[in-house]
């Protein structure tokens, strides 16, 4: 008798529960309300990565009245499923947003599990008919920065402090390296790695490391402005990365790159809203989002590519260029600047012929990469030196 | 750029990145010298790094800042030593709940303070005539922070006071035999409450060094494990204050060469070294009869109640 009760009970209480999680994931009715949830690795207060979605995030509910959102902070990759059930169950999301490379596998599993929820995964390469990929690629810039970056170096030696050995790093020390000789044919990038996103001691000991071994331009990929800021204090120039870092060293940051987040949030959501995008039709949504559709800037501060301290310094840089001739850095930049903003796009830094440091041809002339090629790049290019974990 | 490079900046970095570990080692050495492990070292450094900031951006005064990161750091050393002296929880649950507790409550409060580079940090200063001197001079004696020479002159203050005073007598005598050292009139409750804050204030110190001094801006988490670095060097130390500056500096050494010697050997090896170092160390103090002879105390992390034992 007395089993009999529990078993009921275990009973009423599953199908309340099955209940309870069909009611919660009911399929979105276009013109509706959107409830979206954002699951970042880091915490919003890192200045870089996870900061840049919240602001975006914040943007997008200022612009949206129909939009209301909710975020988790500092998740774990193990975490992330149980995260996308509180999401779901409790939060009643429609559409769930995960910001980071790692997260790929549980955000499958997550819209295998709530087939009527939309997802949406950050920097990867897994897609499901209701979840689609996206990412706000910064390479154009990185290769934009180093051109500046190869006209100031006096030494030759440029610092690059790089966070974790992934694809997408190496893609933009690639991108950035190529920048540099192209103005500066000798000279070399030295890289670093500190083998996390946030840890500006780690960040400040490998620059010091770096402006040790003769470096005197530094640029890099971190999560805070220490490089930006170690640099200056030896008086050196950097390139910010993500966030206006501008104002960390007014004096010595030449230019950066900052993401607009917002731009491809705001498509994505409208589209939903409009019954563009359903749970049942992103299995080819991928949004690679460069210069041409906004989505990345040039600069450390919004609306400002070059800091007016360097302008001068970049136009009295004049090298012969095999395409253009004469120019100076500045102009190069411009132009450069144009072909990739353009949304015809005409140029790209990884245009063929390309060897990497070892000597083999990894781009054949004339031919540009592919995005699948970009995002699982793992060679390092001519001019690089350092440590390069991974390299095939 | 040939070997003076190397030793140049090695001993430079070995300064500037060992001041605020030698700093929390310090603290720690006294509070554990006293009996009670403090395990929430991250969580003071951080609340003491958020409040320096904090201050110093307000006023636009680098040294208020470290004043108060040190009285915060302080205070905040009183919840452990409430858990830990007075109601007799267990010293390692409270420690790391401190460190939780810190993180999380810096990283809240100080969300809005993220993006602001302090425009007024502590000055770094070249020390005339030493300066001079070859290797030595860029070494040690150019653009150091102020607090680092401060640290390094309390090192042998802190250390007399320990081995040569009633009151370093009276602190080592709680944390060896608490119940002797109450029956001769030490009230053993006050004197670890004391060592606590004291351990508190110089967490606080180290802190307000990193947000003031060596990285002047407030990101979250931006003590990236210091806190637990400081734990391993106080029992590298031999809860000795000299050894803990060696301890100190020389761990920052082998952190600066880790970064200087990348391009030959792999990163992820030479990032484990200073850490693999500090376990070699730690499993040589703990071998039982060493630890009594390198100075470990006796009573550490053990709660002390009248009459029992």
């Amino acid at each position: 008798m007395h089993r009999k009760i529990v078993l009921a009970a275990v009973m009423a209480m599953v199908l309340i529960g099955g209940l309870v999680a069909i009611a919660a994931a009911d399929p979105y009715v276009p013109g509706t309300p959107i409830k979206a949830g954002f699951i970042y690795i880091g915490p919003v207060g890192d200045y870089g990565w996870s900061h840049a979605h919240d602001v975006a995030r914040q943007i997008l509910v200022k612009e949206f009245p129909w939009l209301s959102t909710v975020y988790v902070e500092n998740v774990g990759t193990g975490d992330v499923v149980s995260t996308i059930d509180k999401l779901v169950n409790d939060e009643h999301c429609n559409v769930i947003f995960t910001t980071s490379f790692d997260f790929m596998d549980p955000t499958l599993a997550g819209a295998k599990k709530y087939p009527d929820v939309i997802f949406a995964h950050c920097s990867g390469f897994k897609r499901a008919p209701n979840m689609a990929t996206y990412m706000a690629d910064f390479y154009q810039v990185y290769y934009l920065n180093g051109l500046a970056a190869g006209a100031l170096t006096k030494t030759g030696k440029v610092g690059y402090v790089g966070a974790v050995p992934i694809p997408e790093v190496k893609r933009h020390i690639n991108a950035f390296t190529i920048g540099v000789r192209e103005v500066n044919p000798e000279a070399k990038v030295d890289v670093r790695w500190i083998n996390e996103w946030l840890n500006p001691a780690a960040a400040a000991e490998a620059t010091e490391a770096l402006i040790a071994d003769g470096c005197d331009v530094f640029a890099f990929t971190e999560d805070t402005p220490t490089v930006v800021q170690k640099a200056a204090e030896s008086g050196f120039p950097s390139f910010a990365h993500y966030s206006p870092m501008y104002k960390f060293a007014p004096d010595y940051v030449v230019s950066g790159e900052l993401v607009h987040w917002e731009k491809i949030y705001a498509d994505f959501l409208q589209k939903i809203y409009d019954g563009v995008y359903t749970a049942k039709n992103l299995q080819n949504v991928d949004y690679w989002w460069l210069l041409g559709q906004g989505a990345v800037e040039m600069g450390a501060k919004p609306g400002m590519a070059i800091n007016p301290a360097y302008v001068d310094k970049l136009k009295a840089v004049v090298i012969d260029h095999p395409t253009f001739g004469k120019i100076s850095v500045y102009d190069l930049i411009q132009t450069r600047l144009n072909q990739m903003g353009d949304p015809g796009v005409t140029f790209d830094p990884f245009q063929g012929p390309i060897k990497d440091r070892k000597g083999n041809l990894e781009v054949p002339k004339g031919m540009w990469m592919s995005v699948d090629s970009l995002i699982s790049l793992e060679w390092a290019v001519d001019g690089v030196i350092g440590p390069w974990p991974g390299e095939p | 750029m040939g070997w003076e490079s190397w030793l140049i900046s090695t001993l430079a970095r070995a300064l500037a990145y060992g001041t605020p570990l030698l700093l929390g080692t310090l603290g720690e050495i006294y509070a554990e010298r006293a009996g009670v492990l403090n395990l929430g070292i991250e969580g003071m450094m951080i609340m003491g790094a958020y409040s320096a900031f904090v201050v110093a951006y307000k006023t636009g005064h680098p040294w208020l800042g470290v004043l108060v990161g040190a009285v915060v750091g302080g205070a905040f050393s009183l919840i452990h030593a409430f858990a830990s002296i007075t109601l007799k929880a267990n010293q390692v649950v409270s420690g790391l709940a401190l460190t939780m507790l810190g993180l999380g409550l810096s990283g809240v409060l100080g969300r809005s303070w993220v993006g602001h580079p302090l425009f007024t940090p502590l000055r770094r200063i070249t020390v005339p005539g030493l300066s001079a001197i070859p290797i030595i001079g860029p070494g040690l004696f150019t653009r150091q922070n102020l607090l680092v020479y401060i640290t390094m002159l309390l090192v042998p203050i802190l250390w007399y006071i320990l081995f040569h005073t009633r009151i370093g007598v009276t602190i080592r005598a709680v944390g060896e035999d608490p119940a002797t050292a109450d029956s001769l009139g030490v009230n053993v409750a006050r004197v670890r409450y004391l060592c606590v804050i004291f351990g508190g204030i110089f967490a606080g110190l180290a802190g307000a060094y990193l947000s003031v001094g060596y990285r002047p801006s407030w990101t979250e988490g931006m003590t990236g494990g210091m806190g637990w670095i400081v734990i391993a060097l106080t029992i590298f130390a031999f809860w000795n204050p000299i050894y803990g500056l060696l301890g100190s500096y020389f761990f920052a050494a082998l952190y600066h060469l880790s970064y200087r010697m990348q391009a030959w050997v792999s990163p992820e090896l030479l990032k484990a070294m200073p850490y693999a170092f500090a376990i070699i160390i730690l499993i040589f103090v703990s071998r039982g009869t060493l630890q009594k002879r390198m100075g470990a105390p006796a009573a550490l992390a053990i709660p002390y109640t009248r009459g029992e034992e």
